[in-house]
């Protein structure tokens, strides 16, 4: 998966516009960025990614470059 | 099984909350789409014991029972009328049921129905009690503060109730009962118990860092940390239930696990590979009914003649959340 195709499945996991969705865009900025939002980039990182997040992990998630670096290759 | 159930008035949908919050985040089709839940129904009115009351009496009506016959009640309740006495009392004498009869409250959410399951096996085939009413009565709406947009969106109100004799008993299989205290903070009403009883100062609204209002006094829960919880926990849950009743998923005919969120749903029925028609899914009109989801549920396929859920049908049933609790098993319908 490109760069480009992660950032959109970010955008459309939490529901955000696209243009909102940059690597250094800061997480807590995003109205979306709230606990069903945490949720669902959970969900989304374990069922493509195979990755299950601690809720220690998650609070450690501050830009969307954190996210991606989640999300393997 | 006997099982009734009810929903109280009003409804409330996704098209009023997207006027209360008037946020481009929360259109009734944005809440539909971050929880698959269109609308929930609200205990206004209503408290715990009146929908016990309905549910009971909608099972009496439904299946020519009379009051009279009951010997047990048992009663599911995270909202009940009085810290004493216990709810179930007061439903005893409403509904008419002898003085001769045992009735207690017992405090669980989510895992409820599986464990008053398991208790009423144990009532029943000891000889304590020969036909017992199992109720589960929910007003989780009114734990809730109006502007907490992380619990209103998700959860709705209802009541249940079963009849058990000993040869539903026999129907019952083995349970697997779990819990861990360490999830305690994550889904609690921190204020109104003797821990912190309720003050002015308990009494003050904060917003969250997601534009959440609540107080001490309303209901808090920490999603993610308890979807992670359950995604560690289920897969787990489920094996043990099938190796303890000595069967295969393949053997069930349908799945039915506590209604929580749609996510919570799909992510599960995904990682345990089970197939869209053998997974109940049906939370999209009611919400999560905490207690009271698995009977509804239950009732609901039947009613909608599921012919997964036919007399002979080999069903696993399990609940999942608030403690933390969770526990399953099989029944055969």
């Amino acid at each position: 998966m490109t760069n480009e195709e992660k950032l959109d499945l970010i955008a459309e996991t939490i529901d955000a516009e696209r243009a909102d969705i940059t690597p250094s865009a800061v997480l807590a900025a995003l109205d979306e960025w709230d606990s069903i939002g945490m949720i669902s980039i959970l969900s989304m990182l374990d069922r493509k990614f195979g990755v299950v997040l601690t809720p220690e992990q998650i609070e450690e998630l501050t830009t969307v470059q954190d996210i991606l670096d989640k999300m393997g290759d | 099984m006997k099982t009734a159930y009810y929903l109280p008035q009003p409804i409330l949908t996704n098209e009023t909350l997207e006027a209360i919050y008037a946020s481009a985040s929360w259109t009734a089709s944005k809440i539909y789409r971050k929880t698959g839940i269109k609308s929930r129904h609200v205990a206004s009115a209503e408290l715990v014991s009146d929908m016990a009351v309905k549910a009971s009496k909608s099972l009496f009506s439904e299946y020519g029972v009379s009051p009279s016959e009951i010997d047990f009640v048992l009663l599911c309740t995270q909202s009940p009328d009085y810290f004493l006495p216990s709810t179930a009392c007061i439903v005893q004498e409403r509904l008419g049921i002898s003085t001769l009869a045992g009735a207690l409250d017992y405090n669980l959410g989510c895992s409820g129905y599986i464990y008053g399951l398991a208790m009423a096996k144990g009532l029943l085939c000891a000889g304590v009690a020969s036909n017992l009413l199992l109720i589960t009565s929910e007003t989780y709406t009114k734990h809730i503060h109006p502007l907490d947009r992380s619990t209103r969106t998700v959860f709705g109100d209802g009541a249940s109730a079963t009849l058990l004799t000993k040869s539903d008993a026999e129907r019952i299989g083995e349970f697997v009962l779990c819990t861990d205290g360490k999830g305690a903070q994550s889904l609690i009403v921190p204020a109104g118990g003797m821990a912190m009883p309720r003050t002015d100062d308990t009494a003050e609204e904060h917003e969250d860092a997601s534009g959440n209002i609540r107080s001490l006094d309303n209901i808090y829960m920490n999603g993610p940390e308890i979807y992670a919880f359950t995604l560690r926990t289920l897969p787990g849950l489920i094996e043990d239930i099938l190796i303890k009743n000595h069967t295969t998923m393949e053997e069930i005919d349908y799945v039915i696990l506590h209604q929580a969120s749609k996510l919570v749903l799909t992510s599960l029925r995904d990682k345990l590979n089970i197939p869209d028609d053998k997974f109940c899914i049906d939370i999209e009109e009611i919400g999560n009914t905490v207690s009271s989801t698995i009977p509804i549920a239950l009732k609901r396929a039947i009613e909608r003649k599921n012919p997964k859920v036919q007399t002979g049908c080999k069903i696993l049933i399990a609940g999942f959340g608030v403690g933390y609790s969770w526990g399953g098993t099989i029944i055969i319908l």
